[in-house]
């Protein structure tokens, strides 16, 4: 390992009070590569975004960032260090403009004196274009994110974490409220991300999701750490086995089958 | 049954893949307007004050005006455009009103010597600024509070709010034992600052033989400046490679057409009095008409097919009502006494039941040719040109019947050529929407123009106004036409509406408002300092009570303790009526300095129109009950999320 990954994480544990939130996380992500991190409800997937966004504060282990240690106490400190986090729900200001959402925080200006004003010409056609590259056209920056689809508006946020330099690009179930196609579309954003060379760190709880854009899988469980491992070293079968806790959705599995016989016979019938 | 799911779903889809969205429909010119928050308010300010210039005296004198402006401008105007602000940033406050006259009585503590245990007597240079800064305080301490407790900020603001109240009686009586402090007058350093607060200018120590004209000038350029800008947002341009008719006549049109309107202003200028009007009108009509035609004609790209003329139902039906209302107008109208104006517009009377019922047949009528309008839109340019012409005509019947029937000049002169010119522009529109084809997606390069000469038109709409209204033509002097006194204040409250445009709509510190009052985590994800915008926007709301306390204390020499108390109300509504959402994340600022002018036409024109001025909180309920709903639609229209 002669070249420091770009984002490191070792041992990794938070505790709130006597609470055990996550308890040894160990993983790492280089660029150019998406790491999801897998695990049912209560697993700690939020305890560790939060960490990584910098809206908590680990209580035990490092963060090593392209092997320098760091410690992020404020979001806008994790976001000045690179790492951007899209949040599942709170990714937008939907009563606001395309435009004005993909710049928040961060608009361009000119001035005159003391005179500041957004440069609203430029900040327009810059979100435009940063759509477009990721493959959606609006035509109007001006509508309203609130006009959007869930996908879209996904992609806007992810498209803004691109242009603001993000290295690190983390996505809190970006899938999980949308539909099938539409979970598609996101998928193929984050491929086009990680093309990009950002590495991607993907949240979800849906195995299926996962498999096909990840190149390492962490998988968390009741806030352990179940192992980190490459996608050569582990198949769908094991990773859905793994989130579960094994043997117990071995035993779910069964009672389905059981009961699915019957349903089963009866689509095939009505698909034909 | 697959094959329909799949379908559906794929129109459900991003359409990231196409290169245009068809679902998109492109809206025109008009449509894009009415989607900004402020037009429901501008629309209210420009009928109110129609209405109020027909029935009443003082409207539309410059007296009137001057009184409307000033009631307009302190302390509601300019309350009212800062607490849109706050509102948009998600927050209001109830100690704003009670601020105003606290504002007012601690500058004039600070600044005398004055009861038993007397004044601070410090001089105004001393006294404004410390009064400044204890402002903010104010408005600092209730933002803080706010965002360290995540209390509503109803509830701090109303501790705040009683507070104040109980500090501004308590104060007065306790220092000079009375329940209002002044005399701002005995102030060292009175004089600098009077000027400042509460100088004036009458108008007839200003004279301008000339004024008319200039008027007259700035109305025709203006006049063109909005046709040009909105055939530049309507029309699609030329391409370079269908550009092939010879500029020369072109050229020669537009010159005709120009020609045509010096005329017109010529004829209009040399022949004061009803009948020239007519002349002067139609030459001016006819010359921008031709003017627009020559110019278009190079720059817009030629109407394609026009279509057939196809009245499907609605069209009928709306065109049928709007029509049936001005007829019924008519009749109701021939049937007054045009010479008995005595309770002309008092509705419980035989006059006042007719005039009532007049204005009500003309909106409605004018509403449904409106309708009728939008669906002929969509059937095809030949019917929309059709309902378009029965409005033109309609209109200018109109405006001959009231000037045959009329006794007041008013209506002769003023009312019928306005009317006329309606009809003209309607008559302009149609034959443009004849000859040009409309744009069908978006083009940001002709909208930016297109905005910016809008914008160049309302600052020379209010540079015309104002000149009329700040000079005398020395005819009137000998008419012994009454004074008017304009204030500062009114400039104030220009000024503060402006900067308050330009922050909210042009800075970031303006996005970052909108952010966190329409998402305040999702805005504090990417960066947006939120404790301290929310913080900084109560700060503006006390400097703005700030302000209105020392505009109120140069007025009125004395603050009463309870000045300002119970106002913040009215504040809220102002904000609302421009069209702010109450729960936050969209408004303007403008918006806020419209609804102020609604309220201050409607407290100043019903007393004028002689109805008692209890109807006023009537009024003021009916406007905040049908401005709430307007916005509630404006709301789920922007929020309806596709998934």
């Amino acid at each position: 390992m002669a070249e420091p990954h770009l984002l490191e994480l070792e041992n990794i544990s938070k505790y709130y009070g006597n609470i055990i939130a996550l308890k040894g996380v160990s993983t790492f992500v280089n660029a150019g590569e998406v790491m999801c991190v897998l695990g049912d409800n209560g697993a700690g997937k939020s305890t560790l975004i939060k960490i990584l966004a910098g809206a908590h504060q680990q209580s035990e282990g490092s963060i090593r960032l392209n092997g320098e240690e760091v410690r992020f106490d404020s979001p806008r400190n994790a976001l000045a260090s690179g790492i951007a986090t899209v949040y599942q729900d709170l990714a937008m200001v939907p009563l606001m403009s395309v435009w004005r959402n993909f710049f928040l925080g961060s608009e361009p200006t000119r001035s005159l004196g003391p005179l500041k004003w957004i440069d609203k010409a430029q900040a327009k056609s810059i979100a435009r274009d940063e759509l477009l590259k990721m493959g959606i056209d609006i035509r109007d920056t001006e509508q309203p994110v609130g006009t959007l689809s869930g996908g879209e508006r996904q992609s806007v946020a992810i498209a803004r974490a691109g242009y603001f330099g993000a290295k690190v690009l983390i996505l809190d179930e970006p899938t999980s409220a949308l539909g099938v196609k539409q979970s598609g579309v996101v998928l193929k954003r984050i491929v086009e991300a990680r093309n990009q060379g950002l590495a991607v760190i993907f949240i979800t709880h849906n195995p299926r999701h996962a498999y096909p854009v990840g190149n390492r899988f962490l998988i968390l469980n009741r806030g352990l750490s179940m192992g980190s491992y490459a996608k050569d070293e582990i198949s769908i079968d094991d990773l859905t086995q793994l989130m579960a806790g094994g043997a117990e959705l071995e035993a779910l599995e069964h009672e389905l089958e059981a009961a699915g016989a019957i349903t089963q016979a009866d689509m095939t019938t009505s698909t034909d | 049954m697959n094959d329909v799911m799949g379908n559906t779903s794929q129109t459900d889809e991003d359409g990231n893949d196409s290169a245009q969205d068809e679902r998109l429909t492109y809206r025109g010119i008009f449509q894009r307007l009415f989607i900004r928050p402020e037009i429901g308010a501008l629309i209210g300010v420009v009928g109110l004050w129609v209405f109020f210039w027909a029935v009443t005296v003082p409207f539309g004198t410059a007296g009137g005006t001057a009184s409307l402006v000033d009631f307009a401008s302190t302390p509601l105007g300019i309350m009212a455009v800062a607490v849109s602000l706050l509102m948009v940033g998600g927050e209001f406050d109830l100690s704003a009103g009670a601020m105003t006259g606290a504002m007012g009585i601690l500058v004039i503590m600070l600044s005398l010597e004055i009861g038993e245990r007397g004044g601070a007597g410090l001089n105004l240079w001393f006294a404004i600024p410390i009064s400044f800064a204890f402002a903010l305080l104010i408005g600092f301490f209730n933002g803080q509070l706010v965002e360290r407790t995540k209390l509503p900020s109803f509830i701090i603001t109303l501790a705040t709010f009683f507070v104040l109240i109980g500090a501004k009686l308590g104060f007065s009586k306790l220092i000079v034992d009375q329940v209002q402090v002044g005399d701002i007058r005995n102030a060292s350093g009175y004089e600098f600052w009077r000027r400042i607060f509460a100088s004036q200018w009458q108008r007839n120590d200003h004279q301008w033989s000339q004024r008319d004209v200039v008027f007259l000038i700035l109305i025709c350029i203006i006049i063109a400046l909005v046709l040009f800008a909105v055939a530049e947002m309507q029309f699609s341009r030329r391409t370079e490679t269908s550009s092939s008719t010879s500029s020369g006549t072109s050229l020669i049109i537009s010159l005709t057409g120009v020609a045509g309107v010096i005329a017109g202003i010529a004829v209009l200028h040399s022949t004061d009095g009803i009948s020239g009007n007519t002349l002067g009108s139609i030459l001016i009509g006819v010359g921008a008409l031709l003017g627009l035609t020559g110019f278009g004609r190079k720059r817009f790209q030629p109407q394609g097919s026009i279509g057939a003329i196809s009245l499907n139902s609605s069209v009928t039906r709306w065109l049928i009502a709007g029509v049936g209302g001005i007829i019924a107008a008519v009749v109701i109208a021939a049937s007054m006494d045009a010479s008995n104006t005595a309770n002309l517009f008092f509705p419980f009377t035989h006059q006042g039941l007719r005039a009532t019922l007049f204005l009500a047949c003309i909106g409605l009528g004018y509403a449904a040719l409106f309708i009728s309008l939008a669906a002929a839109r969509r059937v095809s340019v030949a019917t929309r040109s059709l309902v378009l012409l029965v409005m033109a005509i309609s209109m200018a019947g109109l405006a001959f019947f009231v000037r045959s029937q009329s006794t007041s000049t008013k209506f002769r002169a003023d009312g019928f050529s306005v009317m006329l010119g309606v009809a003209a522009v309607m008559v302009i529109w149609l034959a443009l929407g004849l000859m040009f084809s409309e744009r069908a997606s978006v083009d940001a390069q002709a909208d930016r123009l297109g905005s910016r000469l809008l914008a160049t038109a309302g600052v020379l709409t209010c540079a015309a106004f104002v000149i009329r209204l700040l000079f005398t033509l020395p005819s009137e002097i000998e008419a012994e036409i009454i004074p008017a006194k304009f204030s500062v204040r009114t400039l104030w409250f220009a000024g503060f509406t402006a900067v308050a445009v330009f922050v909210l709509g042009k800075t970031r510190f303006g996005s970052w408002t909108f952010a966190v009052g329409g998402n305040k985590e999702a805005a504090r994800q990417v960066g947006v300092p939120a404790a301290r915008t929310k913080t900084q926007l109560f700060m503006i709301v006390s400097a703005a009570a700030w302000l209105v306390g020392m505009l109120l204390a140069f007025r009125l020499n004395t603050i009463q303790a309870n000045t300002g108390n119970g106002e913040e109300f009215e504040y809220i509504i102002a904000a609302v009526v421009g069209g702010t959402l109450l729960t936050g994340g969209y408004g303007t600022a403008l918006g806020g300095a419209l609804g102020a002018i609604i309220i201050a036409e409607a407290t100043l024109g019903i007393p004028s129109a002689r109805w008692n001025s209890d109807w006023r909180f009537l009024f003021l309920g009916v406007t905040l009950l049908l401005a709430v709903l307007a916005n509630r639609s404006i709301r789920t229209k922007a929020e309806s999320m596709r998934r």
